[in-house]
């Protein structure tokens, strides 16, 4: 259901400003959404002065300088901070993106971060991704292959292996899917961006041997026909891939299959 | 403790692109026109009951007030127009690419505007 205003217990307050102790002139203002289980209350937006002279360039260098300088109780999730891990998922001046390869200088003004939009949130940065994952687990992210000869490898062409480019590639960042204001409203049915891209892997896989299924599985009003092309996906996707382009060559395909 | 967990904020902080803004407008646009489809309809049968009904409606869309409500179902349809062209499109599987969604988007915007100019200089000559 669409519900524009947040709820009651989500509400966001105002929080603590930390004022700068370097004396730095280069100051930006970070404001960090804050929420601590621990405590009853609401969450809040916490301001930090950054001194950008001892800053590297990405927004996750900010979030490690707070850590590590001003207040070590923010909590986030990073691992490889080499955009390959797909774990700094976060919004950044009201984008989402990885926080490892999105440069603090293409953020004008003072820089937002929030977590993943629309999900419940677990501490501060970080959002519960599990209804994601458990529909990602949904679509059977794996080959299924029937053939007798389950002993030798299974040839593919290069044209066949081309068109998994630009599907193969995704990191389940989860960037997309929680961009995707149809999956903010139907997100317990709609699969989201980032589960159909990889359904479509999975379809046009020249070794799979159950497209018609998995065709059919998709073939659902609220799992697929979800999608407006609003396009969030594809402009928050930090691997520069296309999941709106994959859902409408699903749509297309079932338009022109005899299921 | 579950139940309080909160929800991240979404579209009140999600910046706009020309692409989701063209988004909803194509729907808000579409929901305006099922509603002045209807009121043509209901216009168009009031001649039944008497032709001063219909002038009664005629004055009103005649007059300041009238003339800017026309002019916005003027836009409205042409921004649906051109707004479902660009879905036929993409329905085809063409122009996903984020560059082309831009410029479509941006022709679609403006277009509608340019069309809503073009209906009033049209209609300025007919009456």
């Amino acid at each position: 259901m669409v519900q524009i205003s947040l709820p009651e217990n989500s509400q966001i307050k105002k929080g603590k400003y930390f004022k700068d102790k370097t004396g730095s002139k280069n100051l930006r203002k970070v404001n960090v959404y804050r929420w601590d289980p621990s405590t009853g209350e609401n969450p809040r937006i916490d301001t930090y002065e950054v001194d950008m002279d001892n800053c590297p360039s990405k927004v996750l260098d900010i979030l490690n300088k707070i850590k590590n300088e001003i207040d070590p109780t923010i909590a986030y999730r990073r691992s490889c901070a080499h955009g390959v891990c797909g774990s700094c998922a976060m919004n950044m001046g009201g984008k989402n993106g990885l926080a490892c390869t999105t440069p603090h200088a293409e953020i004008d003004g003072d820089i937002d971060i929030y977590p993943l939009p629309h999900l419940k949130v677990k501490k501060d940065l970080i959002g519960d991704l599990d209804g994601l994952y458990k529909q990602y687990q949904s679509i059977e992210p794996w080959l299924k292959s029937n053939s007798e000869s389950s002993t030798q490898e299974i040839i593919q062409s290069k044209e066949d292996r081309a068109k998994l480019d630009g599907a193969y590639e995704c990191i389940m960042c989860a960037c997309c899917s929680t961009s995707c204001p149809s999956y903010w409203w139907n997100g317990d049915k709609y699969l989201g961006p980032a589960v159909l891209l990889q359904a479509y892997r999975w379809i046009v896989d020249s070794r799979d041997e159950e497209r018609q299924a998995r065709l059919k599985k998709v073939a659902d009003e609220l799992k697929l026909y979800r999608c407006h092309t609003i396009l969030n996906c594809t402009s928050a996707c930090p691997k520069g891939l296309n999941p709106a382009k994959a859902i409408a060559e699903i749509k297309k395909m079932l338009a022109t299959a005899s299921l | 403790m579950e139940s309080k967990t909160p929800l991240s904020p979404h579209i009140q902080i999600y910046r706009w692109h020309i692409s989701s803004l063209v988004s909803i407008c194509h729907r808000i646009t579409g929901i305006i026109n099922i509603i002045v489809i209807s009121l043509i309809c209901i216009w168009a049968s009031l001649l039944l009951f008497g032709e001063s009904n219909y002038e009664n409606i005629n004055s009103f869309l005649n007059s300041l007030i009238g003339k800017f409500i026309v002019l916005g179902i003027a836009w409205s349809f042409s921004f649906q127009i051109l707004s479902e062209i660009r879905h036929l499109i993409m329905d085809l599987g063409y122009g996903f690419e984020l560059k082309t969604t831009k410029i479509t988007g941006l022709i679609v915007i403006f277009g509608s505007i340019l069309f809503t100019i073009i209906f009033y200089l049209i209609g300025k000559n007919f009456f």
